[in-house]
Protein backbone atom coordinates (compact mmCIF):
# COMPACT_ATOMS: atom_id res chain seq x y z
CA UNK A 1 0.00 0.00 0.00
CA UNK A 2 1.41 3.33 -1.02
CA UNK A 3 0.07 5.27 1.93
CA UNK A 4 -0.33 3.33 5.14
CA UNK A 5 -2.81 5.84 6.55
CA UNK A 6 -5.28 5.80 3.67
CA UNK A 7 -7.72 3.16 2.53
CA UNK A 8 -8.31 2.56 -1.18
CA UNK A 9 -10.98 4.95 -2.48
CA UNK A 10 -13.33 2.09 -3.36
CA UNK A 11 -13.02 0.69 0.16
CA UNK A 12 -13.90 4.05 1.69
CA UNK A 13 -16.92 4.32 -0.62
CA UNK A 14 -18.06 0.78 0.20
CA UNK A 15 -17.67 1.17 3.96
CA UNK A 16 -19.51 4.50 3.91
CA UNK A 17 -22.45 3.29 1.83
CA UNK A 18 -24.76 2.61 4.79
CA UNK A 19 -25.46 -1.08 4.14
CA UNK A 20 -23.45 -3.75 5.88
CA UNK A 21 -21.69 -6.93 4.80
CA UNK A 22 -20.69 -9.75 7.10
CA UNK A 23 -18.84 -13.04 7.03
CA UNK A 24 -20.90 -14.43 9.92
CA UNK A 25 -23.04 -17.53 9.62
CA UNK A 26 -26.75 -16.91 10.22
CA UNK A 27 -26.69 -18.40 13.78
CA UNK A 28 -23.60 -16.33 14.64
CA UNK A 29 -25.24 -13.23 13.15
CA UNK A 30 -28.36 -13.76 15.28
CA UNK A 31 -26.28 -14.44 18.39
CA UNK A 32 -24.27 -11.26 17.86
CA UNK A 33 -27.43 -9.16 17.51
CA UNK A 34 -28.69 -10.68 20.77
CA UNK A 35 -25.43 -9.62 22.45
CA UNK A 36 -25.73 -6.05 21.18
CA UNK A 37 -23.11 -6.41 18.45
CA UNK A 38 -24.12 -4.71 15.20
CA UNK A 39 -22.20 -5.72 12.03
CA UNK A 40 -20.93 -2.81 9.94
CA UNK A 41 -18.86 -4.52 7.27
CA UNK A 42 -16.71 -7.41 6.15
CA UNK A 43 -13.16 -6.13 6.51
CA UNK A 44 -10.03 -7.68 5.04
CA UNK A 45 -6.30 -7.29 4.92
CA UNK A 46 -3.88 -8.72 2.36
CA UNK A 47 -0.12 -8.87 2.05
CA UNK A 48 1.96 -10.74 -0.51
CA UNK A 49 5.49 -11.54 0.60
CA UNK A 50 8.50 -12.86 -1.28
CA UNK A 51 9.71 -15.82 0.72
CA UNK A 52 13.38 -16.64 0.76
CA UNK A 53 16.06 -18.34 2.77
CA UNK A 54 18.08 -15.18 2.45
CA UNK A 55 17.60 -12.04 4.48
CA UNK A 56 19.02 -9.71 7.08
CA UNK A 57 20.62 -11.83 9.76
CA UNK A 58 20.85 -15.00 7.68
CA UNK A 59 24.16 -16.85 7.49
CA UNK A 60 24.15 -16.27 3.74
CA UNK A 61 24.01 -12.52 4.06
CA UNK A 62 26.66 -12.61 6.72
CA UNK A 63 28.84 -14.43 4.17
CA UNK A 64 29.84 -16.95 6.78
CA UNK A 65 29.51 -20.67 7.17
CA UNK A 66 26.15 -21.80 8.47
CA UNK A 67 28.12 -23.93 10.88
CA UNK A 68 29.76 -20.97 12.47
CA UNK A 69 26.79 -18.65 12.96
CA UNK A 70 23.78 -19.13 15.17
CA UNK A 71 21.58 -16.35 13.84
CA UNK A 72 21.01 -13.10 15.69
CA UNK A 73 22.25 -12.53 19.18
CA UNK A 74 19.93 -14.19 21.67
CA UNK A 75 18.45 -16.55 19.09
CA UNK A 76 18.31 -20.28 19.71
CA UNK A 77 21.39 -22.17 18.50
CA UNK A 78 23.05 -25.44 19.48
CA UNK A 79 26.16 -27.03 18.07
CA UNK A 80 26.91 -30.76 17.72
CA UNK A 81 30.35 -32.22 17.21
CA UNK A 82 31.34 -35.50 15.63
CA UNK A 83 32.48 -38.07 18.23
CA UNK A 84 34.65 -39.98 15.72
CA UNK A 85 37.57 -37.64 15.13
CA UNK A 86 38.79 -36.94 11.61
CA UNK A 87 37.37 -39.44 9.13
CA UNK A 88 37.30 -37.77 5.73
CA UNK A 89 36.63 -34.41 4.16
CA UNK A 90 33.04 -35.53 3.43
CA UNK A 91 32.37 -36.54 7.00
CA UNK A 92 29.86 -34.27 8.77
CA UNK A 93 32.09 -33.26 11.62
CA UNK A 94 29.83 -30.40 12.76
CA UNK A 95 26.11 -29.94 13.07
CA UNK A 96 23.94 -27.14 14.24
CA UNK A 97 20.33 -26.28 15.08
CA UNK A 98 19.60 -22.60 14.78
CA UNK A 99 16.64 -20.30 14.77
CA UNK A 100 16.01 -18.60 11.43
CA UNK A 101 15.08 -15.20 12.79
CA UNK A 102 14.95 -13.61 9.33
CA UNK A 103 12.32 -16.15 8.21
CA UNK A 104 10.31 -15.48 11.37
CA UNK A 105 10.58 -11.75 10.78
CA UNK A 106 9.36 -12.12 7.18
CA UNK A 107 6.35 -14.15 8.34
CA UNK A 108 5.61 -11.59 11.07
CA UNK A 109 5.84 -8.79 8.51
CA UNK A 110 3.43 -10.54 6.14
CA UNK A 111 0.91 -11.51 8.81
CA UNK A 112 1.31 -8.22 10.66
CA UNK A 113 0.80 -6.07 7.54
CA UNK A 114 -2.35 -7.96 6.56
CA UNK A 115 -3.62 -7.65 10.14
CA UNK A 116 -2.90 -3.91 10.35
CA UNK A 117 -4.76 -3.38 7.05
CA UNK A 118 -7.77 -5.30 8.37
CA UNK A 119 -7.79 -3.15 11.51
CA UNK A 120 -7.44 0.04 9.40
CA UNK A 121 -10.54 -0.90 7.43
CA UNK A 122 -12.44 -1.61 10.63
CA UNK A 123 -11.32 1.71 12.12
CA UNK A 124 -12.44 3.55 9.00
CA UNK A 125 -15.83 1.88 9.29
CA UNK A 126 -16.15 3.18 12.85
CA UNK A 127 -16.09 -0.34 14.31
CA UNK A 128 -15.40 -1.20 17.94
CA UNK A 129 -14.23 -4.71 17.17
CA UNK A 130 -13.71 -7.38 14.53
CA UNK A 131 -15.17 -10.83 15.18
CA UNK A 132 -15.10 -14.21 13.44
CA UNK A 133 -11.64 -13.55 12.04
CA UNK A 134 -10.27 -16.11 9.58
CA UNK A 135 -6.67 -16.05 8.41
CA UNK A 136 -4.87 -18.03 5.79
CA UNK A 137 -1.53 -18.09 4.06
CA UNK A 138 -1.13 -19.73 0.67
CA UNK A 139 1.55 -19.96 -1.95
CA UNK A 140 0.92 -18.04 -5.14
CA UNK A 141 2.09 -19.17 -8.54
CA UNK A 142 5.71 -18.19 -8.19
CA UNK A 143 7.84 -20.31 -5.89
CA UNK A 144 8.52 -18.57 -2.62
CA UNK A 145 5.67 -16.08 -2.88
CA UNK A 146 3.11 -16.24 -0.10
CA UNK A 147 -0.19 -14.41 0.23
CA UNK A 148 -1.47 -13.55 3.70
CA UNK A 149 -5.20 -12.91 3.85
CA UNK A 150 -7.12 -12.02 7.01
CA UNK A 151 -10.83 -11.25 7.06
CA UNK A 152 -13.50 -10.72 9.69
CA UNK A 153 -16.69 -8.87 10.46
CA UNK A 154 -16.38 -5.36 11.89
CA UNK A 155 -18.94 -4.71 14.62
CA UNK A 156 -20.15 -1.88 16.82
CA UNK A 157 -21.16 -2.53 20.43
CA UNK A 158 -24.52 -0.85 21.00
CA UNK A 159 -24.06 1.49 23.96
CA UNK A 160 -20.49 0.24 24.44
CA UNK A 161 -17.33 2.26 24.96
CA UNK A 162 -15.07 2.86 21.96
CA UNK A 163 -11.86 0.84 22.06
CA UNK A 164 -8.73 2.43 23.53
CA UNK A 165 -7.00 4.66 20.97
CA UNK A 166 -9.86 3.98 18.53
CA UNK A 167 -8.15 0.71 17.58
CA UNK A 168 -10.76 -2.07 17.34
CA UNK A 169 -10.32 -5.29 19.29
CA UNK A 170 -10.18 -8.50 17.26
CA UNK A 171 -11.01 -12.15 17.82
CA UNK A 172 -11.29 -15.47 16.01
CA UNK A 173 -14.51 -16.10 17.93
CA UNK A 174 -18.07 -15.11 17.04
CA UNK A 175 -21.62 -15.91 18.04
CA UNK A 176 -22.40 -18.14 20.98
CA UNK A 177 -18.74 -18.94 21.68
CA UNK A 178 -17.98 -15.23 21.99
CA UNK A 179 -20.99 -14.80 24.28
CA UNK A 180 -19.70 -17.57 26.55
CA UNK A 181 -16.23 -16.05 26.63
CA UNK A 182 -17.59 -12.68 27.73
CA UNK A 183 -19.94 -14.17 30.30
CA UNK A 184 -16.97 -16.09 31.67
CA UNK A 185 -15.31 -12.70 32.28
CA UNK A 186 -12.89 -12.58 29.36
CA UNK A 187 -12.85 -9.83 26.73
CA UNK A 188 -10.98 -10.23 23.41
CA UNK A 189 -8.15 -7.79 22.91
CA UNK A 190 -6.40 -8.80 19.69
CA UNK A 191 -5.22 -11.73 17.63
CA UNK A 192 -1.94 -13.17 18.81
CA UNK A 193 0.13 -15.10 16.29
CA UNK A 194 3.76 -15.98 15.70
CA UNK A 195 5.87 -18.28 13.60
CA UNK A 196 9.14 -19.91 14.54
CA UNK A 197 11.63 -21.56 12.23
CA UNK A 198 14.55 -23.80 13.09
CA UNK A 199 17.11 -25.16 10.61
CA UNK A 200 18.75 -28.49 11.34
CA UNK A 201 22.22 -28.96 9.84
CA UNK A 202 22.82 -32.58 10.67
CA UNK A 203 26.12 -33.78 12.03
CA UNK A 204 27.29 -37.31 11.28
CA UNK A 205 25.27 -39.13 13.95
CA UNK A 206 22.03 -37.40 13.01
CA UNK A 207 22.71 -38.12 9.34
CA UNK A 208 23.26 -41.82 10.08
CA UNK A 209 20.22 -42.16 12.31
CA UNK A 210 17.83 -40.35 9.96
CA UNK A 211 19.00 -42.50 7.04
CA UNK A 212 18.73 -45.79 8.93
CA UNK A 213 22.47 -46.35 9.28
CA UNK A 214 22.20 -46.82 13.05
CA UNK A 215 24.71 -49.59 13.27
CA UNK A 216 27.46 -47.56 11.58
CA UNK A 217 29.94 -46.08 13.99
CA UNK A 218 28.69 -47.96 17.01
CA UNK A 219 25.06 -46.87 17.09
CA UNK A 220 22.36 -48.91 18.85
CA UNK A 221 19.39 -50.65 17.23
CA UNK A 222 16.72 -48.03 17.89
CA UNK A 223 17.51 -44.74 19.50
CA UNK A 224 16.27 -41.20 19.85
CA UNK A 225 17.73 -38.70 17.39
CA UNK A 226 18.75 -36.11 19.93
CA UNK A 227 19.56 -33.24 17.55
CA UNK A 228 16.21 -33.45 15.74
CA UNK A 229 14.19 -33.95 18.93
CA UNK A 230 15.80 -30.86 20.46
CA UNK A 231 15.03 -28.87 17.31
CA UNK A 232 11.38 -29.96 17.46
CA UNK A 233 11.07 -28.99 21.11
CA UNK A 234 12.87 -25.69 20.48
CA UNK A 235 10.68 -24.63 17.55
CA UNK A 236 7.52 -25.17 19.62
CA UNK A 237 9.03 -23.39 22.60
CA UNK A 238 10.03 -20.43 20.41
CA UNK A 239 6.53 -20.05 18.93
CA UNK A 240 5.03 -20.03 22.42
CA UNK A 241 7.66 -17.60 23.63
CA UNK A 242 7.02 -15.21 20.70
CA UNK A 243 3.27 -15.27 21.39
CA UNK A 244 3.82 -14.80 25.12
CA UNK A 245 5.74 -11.65 24.21
CA UNK A 246 2.56 -10.27 22.64
CA UNK A 247 0.30 -11.09 25.59
CA UNK A 248 1.59 -8.90 28.41
CA UNK A 249 -0.44 -9.98 31.42
CA UNK A 250 -3.33 -11.17 29.23
CA UNK A 251 -4.05 -14.78 28.27
CA UNK A 252 -4.19 -16.74 25.04
CA UNK A 253 -7.50 -18.45 24.33
CA UNK A 254 -8.21 -21.08 21.68
CA UNK A 255 -4.57 -21.60 20.74
CA UNK A 256 -3.87 -23.54 17.54
CA UNK A 257 -0.36 -24.86 17.11
CA UNK A 258 0.62 -26.26 13.70
CA UNK A 259 4.00 -27.60 12.71
CA UNK A 260 5.48 -28.41 9.31
CA UNK A 261 8.75 -29.98 8.25
CA UNK A 262 10.75 -29.87 5.05
CA UNK A 263 13.24 -32.71 4.91
CA UNK A 264 16.23 -31.77 2.81
CA UNK A 265 18.09 -35.08 2.93
CA UNK A 266 21.05 -36.45 4.88
CA UNK A 267 19.33 -35.48 8.11
CA UNK A 268 19.00 -31.80 7.20
CA UNK A 269 15.60 -30.22 7.59
CA UNK A 270 13.67 -27.06 8.33
CA UNK A 271 10.98 -27.15 11.01
CA UNK A 272 8.41 -24.38 11.24
CA UNK A 273 5.73 -23.82 13.84
CA UNK A 274 2.81 -21.38 13.81
CA UNK A 275 0.85 -20.56 16.97
CA UNK A 276 -2.24 -18.39 16.84
CA UNK A 277 -5.16 -17.60 19.10
CA UNK A 278 -7.13 -14.77 20.67
CA UNK A 279 -5.50 -12.59 23.30
CA UNK A 280 -8.11 -12.15 26.03
CA UNK A 281 -8.26 -9.96 29.14
CA UNK A 282 -10.08 -10.79 32.33
CA UNK A 283 -12.43 -7.91 33.19
CA UNK A 284 -14.22 -9.50 36.14
CA UNK A 285 -13.58 -12.27 38.60
CA UNK A 286 -14.56 -15.71 37.43
CA UNK A 287 -18.07 -16.69 38.36
CA UNK A 288 -18.21 -20.44 37.78
CA UNK A 289 -21.26 -21.98 36.20
CA UNK A 290 -23.02 -24.91 37.80
CA UNK A 291 -21.82 -28.35 36.66
CA UNK A 292 -23.89 -29.01 33.56
CA UNK A 293 -26.61 -31.64 33.55
CA UNK A 294 -25.56 -34.70 31.53
CA UNK A 295 -28.15 -35.66 28.96
CA UNK A 296 -28.73 -38.56 26.61
CA UNK A 297 -30.34 -37.51 23.37
CA UNK A 298 -32.99 -39.73 21.83
CA UNK A 299 -32.72 -38.11 18.44
CA UNK B 1 -11.44 -26.08 45.34
CA UNK B 2 -12.01 -22.39 45.85
CA UNK B 3 -14.29 -21.70 42.90
CA UNK B 4 -17.70 -23.20 43.41
CA UNK B 5 -20.86 -22.11 41.65
CA UNK B 6 -23.50 -20.13 43.47
CA UNK B 7 -26.52 -22.33 44.29
CA UNK B 8 -29.13 -20.63 42.13
CA UNK B 9 -27.39 -18.33 39.66
CA UNK B 10 -29.53 -15.90 37.73
CA UNK B 11 -29.17 -15.67 33.93
CA UNK B 12 -26.68 -12.98 32.97
CA UNK B 13 -27.61 -9.96 30.88
CA UNK B 14 -25.13 -10.58 28.07
CA UNK B 15 -25.56 -7.09 26.61
CA UNK B 16 -24.70 -5.54 29.96
CA UNK B 17 -21.72 -7.89 30.34
CA UNK B 18 -20.43 -6.88 26.91
CA UNK B 19 -20.77 -3.17 27.69
CA UNK B 20 -18.96 -3.73 30.98
CA UNK B 21 -16.17 -5.56 29.14
CA UNK B 22 -15.74 -2.74 26.59
CA UNK B 23 -15.64 -0.18 29.39
CA UNK B 24 -12.88 -2.13 31.13
CA UNK B 25 -10.96 -2.35 27.87
CA UNK B 26 -11.39 1.38 27.19
CA UNK B 27 -10.25 2.19 30.72
CA UNK B 28 -7.07 0.23 30.07
CA UNK B 29 -7.58 -2.10 33.01
CA UNK B 30 -4.76 -4.61 32.97
CA UNK B 31 -5.32 -8.35 33.04
CA UNK B 32 -6.05 -9.95 36.37
CA UNK B 33 -3.88 -12.78 37.59
CA UNK B 34 -1.46 -14.94 35.70
CA UNK B 35 -1.35 -15.12 31.91
CA UNK B 36 -2.68 -18.44 30.66
CA UNK B 37 -2.20 -20.10 27.28
CA UNK B 38 -4.61 -22.84 26.30
CA UNK B 39 -5.92 -24.68 23.27
CA UNK B 40 -9.14 -25.61 25.03
CA UNK B 41 -12.44 -24.33 23.69
CA UNK B 42 -14.42 -21.93 25.86
CA UNK B 43 -16.83 -24.79 26.60
CA UNK B 44 -13.99 -26.96 27.85
CA UNK B 45 -12.57 -24.12 29.96
CA UNK B 46 -16.00 -23.52 31.52
CA UNK B 47 -16.47 -27.22 32.22
CA UNK B 48 -13.08 -27.37 33.89
CA UNK B 49 -14.02 -24.40 36.07
CA UNK B 50 -17.32 -26.06 36.95
CA UNK B 51 -15.37 -28.87 38.65
CA UNK B 52 -12.86 -26.49 40.24
CA UNK B 53 -10.00 -26.85 37.73
CA UNK B 54 -8.37 -24.28 35.44
CA UNK B 55 -6.07 -24.27 32.38
CA UNK B 56 -2.49 -23.16 32.95
CA UNK B 57 -0.29 -23.52 29.89
CA UNK B 58 -0.09 -24.95 26.38
CA UNK B 59 2.47 -27.78 26.55
CA UNK B 60 4.18 -30.06 24.01
CA UNK B 61 6.24 -33.22 23.87
CA UNK B 62 8.05 -34.62 20.85
CA UNK B 63 10.23 -37.62 20.22
CA UNK B 64 11.77 -39.12 17.12
CA UNK B 65 13.44 -42.54 17.21
CA UNK B 66 15.49 -44.04 14.45
CA UNK B 67 14.97 -47.47 12.89
CA UNK B 68 17.96 -49.20 11.29
CA UNK B 69 17.79 -49.96 7.57
CA UNK B 70 17.18 -53.52 6.46
CA UNK B 71 14.74 -54.49 9.16
CA UNK B 72 11.70 -54.17 6.90
CA UNK B 73 12.85 -56.91 4.52
CA UNK B 74 11.12 -60.30 4.69
CA UNK B 75 11.32 -62.22 7.94
CA UNK B 76 9.26 -63.98 10.55
CA UNK B 77 7.63 -62.93 13.79
CA UNK B 78 7.79 -59.50 15.34
CA UNK B 79 9.98 -56.70 13.97
CA UNK B 80 11.26 -56.03 17.46
CA UNK B 81 13.50 -53.05 16.66
CA UNK B 82 10.65 -51.11 15.04
CA UNK B 83 8.31 -51.96 17.92
CA UNK B 84 10.94 -50.77 20.38
CA UNK B 85 11.47 -47.55 18.42
CA UNK B 86 7.78 -46.69 18.52
CA UNK B 87 7.53 -47.50 22.23
CA UNK B 88 10.61 -45.39 22.91
CA UNK B 89 9.21 -42.48 20.88
CA UNK B 90 5.93 -42.55 22.83
CA UNK B 91 7.79 -42.73 26.13
CA UNK B 92 10.07 -39.81 25.21
CA UNK B 93 7.20 -37.60 24.06
CA UNK B 94 5.09 -38.36 27.14
CA UNK B 95 8.05 -37.68 29.40
CA UNK B 96 8.71 -34.29 27.78
CA UNK B 97 5.11 -33.07 27.88
CA UNK B 98 4.90 -34.16 31.52
CA UNK B 99 8.10 -32.21 32.27
CA UNK B 100 6.65 -29.09 30.64
CA UNK B 101 3.46 -29.56 32.66
CA UNK B 102 5.42 -29.81 35.90
CA UNK B 103 7.45 -26.69 35.07
CA UNK B 104 4.29 -24.71 34.33
CA UNK B 105 2.72 -25.66 37.66
CA UNK B 106 0.12 -28.01 36.18
CA UNK B 107 -1.18 -31.18 37.78
CA UNK B 108 -1.90 -32.86 34.47
CA UNK B 109 -2.39 -32.39 30.76
CA UNK B 110 -5.80 -32.78 29.09
CA UNK B 111 -6.97 -32.72 25.49
CA UNK B 112 -3.67 -34.10 24.22
CA UNK B 113 -3.55 -34.38 20.43
CA UNK B 114 -1.48 -37.42 19.48
CA UNK B 115 0.30 -37.47 16.12
CA UNK B 116 2.22 -40.60 15.15
CA UNK B 117 4.13 -40.98 11.89
CA UNK B 118 6.04 -44.13 10.93
CA UNK B 119 8.74 -43.72 8.32
CA UNK B 120 11.10 -46.35 6.96
CA UNK B 121 13.95 -45.05 9.13
CA UNK B 122 12.25 -43.34 12.05
CA UNK B 123 9.09 -43.02 14.13
CA UNK B 124 7.84 -39.56 15.14
CA UNK B 125 5.45 -38.89 18.01
CA UNK B 126 4.11 -35.42 18.77
CA UNK B 127 1.86 -34.50 21.71
CA UNK B 128 0.19 -31.11 22.26
CA UNK B 129 -2.22 -30.35 25.10
CA UNK B 130 -3.13 -27.98 27.88
CA UNK B 131 -1.72 -28.28 31.40
CA UNK B 132 -4.45 -27.94 34.04
CA UNK B 133 -4.65 -27.79 37.82
CA UNK B 134 -7.18 -27.32 40.61
CA UNK B 135 -7.98 -23.59 40.83
CA UNK B 136 -5.17 -21.78 42.62
CA UNK B 137 -3.26 -24.97 43.50
CA UNK B 138 0.53 -25.08 43.69
CA UNK B 139 2.61 -27.42 41.52
CA UNK B 140 1.60 -31.05 41.45
CA UNK B 141 4.07 -33.80 42.29
CA UNK B 142 2.54 -36.54 40.18
CA UNK B 143 1.29 -35.18 36.86
CA UNK B 144 -0.87 -37.14 34.43
CA UNK B 145 -1.05 -36.95 30.63
CA UNK B 146 -4.44 -37.61 29.05
CA UNK B 147 -5.93 -37.40 25.60
CA UNK B 148 -9.39 -36.92 27.06
CA UNK B 149 -11.11 -33.66 26.11
CA UNK B 150 -11.91 -31.09 28.79
CA UNK B 151 -15.52 -32.33 28.67
CA UNK B 152 -14.59 -35.97 29.19
CA UNK B 153 -12.12 -35.08 31.92
CA UNK B 154 -14.82 -33.20 33.84
CA UNK B 155 -17.31 -36.07 33.41
CA UNK B 156 -14.72 -38.54 34.62
CA UNK B 157 -13.96 -36.30 37.58
CA UNK B 158 -17.63 -36.03 38.53
CA UNK B 159 -17.95 -39.81 38.35
CA UNK B 160 -15.13 -40.16 40.89
CA UNK B 161 -12.34 -41.27 38.56
CA UNK B 162 -9.02 -39.68 37.69
CA UNK B 163 -6.68 -40.12 34.73
CA UNK B 164 -3.24 -41.43 35.62
CA UNK B 165 -1.45 -41.27 32.28
CA UNK B 166 -1.34 -42.02 28.59
CA UNK B 167 -1.06 -45.77 28.06
CA UNK B 168 0.39 -46.94 24.76
CA UNK B 169 1.61 -50.02 22.97
CA UNK B 170 2.87 -50.77 19.47
CA UNK B 171 3.99 -53.74 17.47
CA UNK B 172 5.17 -54.50 13.96
CA UNK B 173 4.94 -58.06 12.64
CA UNK B 174 6.00 -59.69 9.37
CA UNK B 175 3.22 -61.30 7.34
CA UNK B 176 4.86 -64.66 6.50
CA UNK B 177 5.61 -65.41 2.86
CA UNK B 178 3.25 -67.69 1.00
CA UNK B 179 4.77 -70.53 -0.95
CA UNK B 180 4.88 -70.14 -4.71
CA UNK B 181 2.21 -72.81 -5.17
CA UNK B 182 -0.09 -71.20 -2.56
CA UNK B 183 0.37 -67.80 -4.09
CA UNK B 184 -0.40 -69.14 -7.57
CA UNK B 185 -3.42 -71.03 -6.33
CA UNK B 186 -4.80 -68.07 -4.40
CA UNK B 187 -4.42 -65.75 -7.38
CA UNK B 188 -7.44 -67.49 -8.92
CA UNK B 189 -9.56 -67.69 -5.74
CA UNK B 190 -11.63 -65.50 -3.48
CA UNK B 191 -9.92 -66.57 -0.30
CA UNK B 192 -8.75 -65.23 3.03
CA UNK B 193 -5.03 -64.43 3.16
CA UNK B 194 -4.53 -66.07 6.49
CA UNK B 195 -0.89 -65.02 6.72
CA UNK B 196 -1.99 -61.36 6.81
CA UNK B 197 -4.88 -62.03 9.18
CA UNK B 198 -2.58 -63.89 11.54
CA UNK B 199 0.02 -61.12 11.37
CA UNK B 200 -2.64 -58.55 12.26
CA UNK B 201 -3.80 -60.63 15.22
CA UNK B 202 -0.25 -61.12 16.36
CA UNK B 203 0.56 -57.39 16.14
CA UNK B 204 -2.72 -56.56 17.87
CA UNK B 205 -2.09 -58.89 20.80
CA UNK B 206 1.42 -57.62 21.38
CA UNK B 207 0.45 -53.93 21.16
CA UNK B 208 -2.65 -54.27 23.35
CA UNK B 209 -0.71 -56.22 25.94
CA UNK B 210 1.97 -53.51 26.04
CA UNK B 211 -0.65 -50.78 26.35
CA UNK B 212 -2.35 -52.55 29.26
CA UNK B 213 1.00 -53.19 30.86
CA UNK B 214 1.92 -49.47 30.78
CA UNK B 215 -1.51 -48.63 32.25
CA UNK B 216 -0.98 -51.04 35.16
CA UNK B 217 2.55 -49.72 35.72
CA UNK B 218 1.10 -46.22 36.07
CA UNK B 219 -1.37 -47.43 38.68
CA UNK B 220 -4.40 -47.45 36.41
CA UNK B 221 -7.14 -50.00 36.65
CA UNK B 222 -8.42 -49.49 33.11
CA UNK B 223 -8.09 -47.52 29.91
CA UNK B 224 -10.73 -45.33 28.27
CA UNK B 225 -10.95 -43.83 24.78
CA UNK B 226 -8.55 -46.33 23.23
CA UNK B 227 -7.53 -45.42 19.68
CA UNK B 228 -5.97 -47.90 17.32
CA UNK B 229 -4.13 -47.60 14.04
CA UNK B 230 -3.29 -50.71 12.07
CA UNK B 231 -2.35 -51.88 8.63
CA UNK B 232 0.53 -52.64 6.32
CA UNK B 233 3.36 -50.14 6.11
CA UNK B 234 3.22 -48.08 2.89
CA UNK B 235 6.92 -48.75 2.28
CA UNK B 236 6.79 -52.48 3.22
CA UNK B 237 3.43 -54.09 2.49
CA UNK B 238 4.39 -57.37 4.11
CA UNK B 239 4.93 -55.65 7.47
CA UNK B 240 1.84 -55.09 9.61
CA UNK B 241 1.85 -52.32 12.21
CA UNK B 242 -0.54 -51.93 15.12
CA UNK B 243 -0.49 -49.10 17.66
CA UNK B 244 -2.94 -48.41 20.47
CA UNK B 245 -3.15 -45.66 23.04
CA UNK B 246 -5.67 -44.31 25.51
CA UNK B 247 -6.01 -42.73 28.93
CA UNK B 248 -5.36 -44.98 31.90
CA UNK B 249 -7.77 -44.25 34.75
CA UNK B 250 -8.40 -45.31 38.31
CA UNK B 251 -11.20 -44.80 40.79
CA UNK B 252 -10.40 -42.05 43.30
CA UNK B 253 -13.72 -41.93 45.10
CA UNK B 254 -14.95 -44.80 47.26
CA UNK B 255 -17.27 -45.89 44.50
CA UNK B 256 -18.28 -44.86 41.02
CA UNK B 257 -20.71 -41.94 41.07
CA UNK B 258 -23.50 -42.59 38.61
CA UNK B 259 -24.23 -39.31 36.87
CA UNK B 260 -27.85 -40.13 36.02
CA UNK B 261 -28.09 -38.33 32.72
CA UNK B 262 -31.45 -36.81 31.85
CA UNK B 263 -33.00 -38.30 28.73
CA UNK B 264 -34.00 -35.63 26.25
CA UNK B 265 -35.88 -35.92 23.00
CA UNK B 266 -35.31 -32.99 20.70
CA UNK B 267 -38.35 -31.88 18.73
CA UNK B 268 -36.26 -29.62 16.55
CA UNK B 269 -34.00 -30.62 13.68
CA UNK B 270 -31.77 -27.61 14.24
CA UNK B 271 -28.37 -28.60 15.57
CA UNK B 272 -26.89 -25.13 15.86
CA UNK B 273 -27.95 -22.68 18.52
CA UNK B 274 -29.59 -19.65 16.98
CA UNK B 275 -29.33 -16.92 19.59
CA UNK B 276 -26.84 -16.07 22.27
CA UNK B 277 -28.09 -17.40 25.56
CA UNK B 278 -26.80 -16.98 29.05
CA UNK B 279 -25.02 -19.98 30.49
CA UNK B 280 -27.35 -19.65 33.46
CA UNK B 281 -30.59 -19.50 31.49
CA UNK B 282 -33.22 -22.11 32.37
Amino acid sequence: MADDDALPEAAERRLGSGGFSSGLSVPDFAACLAMGLRPVGLVQGFCVMKWSWYGAGSPYQQASSPYSAGGDGGAYAETYRCPHGFVSADHRAWGQNYEQTWVEAAWAQGFGSAYVRLVEEATAAGAHGVIGVVDRARHLTELGVTEFHILGTAVVVDGGSPPPGGRPWTTYLAGQRLAKLIEAGLMPVALAAAMSSVRVWAYCMTDYLMEGRNLSWGGAGAQEVDQVVRAHMAVRQLARSHVRGQLGSDSLHGARLTTSERRLGEGDEVIECILRGTRVRRFKDFDPVAPPMPTVSLS
Amino acid sequence: MSARPSPDPAPADIRAELRRATEALAAGDGGRGRAVTSDLSIDEALLLHSIGWEPVELVCGVSLCSIPSGIWSWGQGEIAVASAAQGMAFEGAVSRIADECTRSGGHGVVGVHVEVAVDRYHVDVELVGTAVRPVGASSGADVFVSDLSGRDFSLLHQAGWRPVGLAYGASFVYAPRRSASTSLKQSRENVELSNFTEAMYSARELAMERMQSTALTMGGTGIVEVKVTEGPMPFAHHAIGFAAWGTAVRLEAESHAYLRPRVVLSLDDAVVQFEAESLRSQ
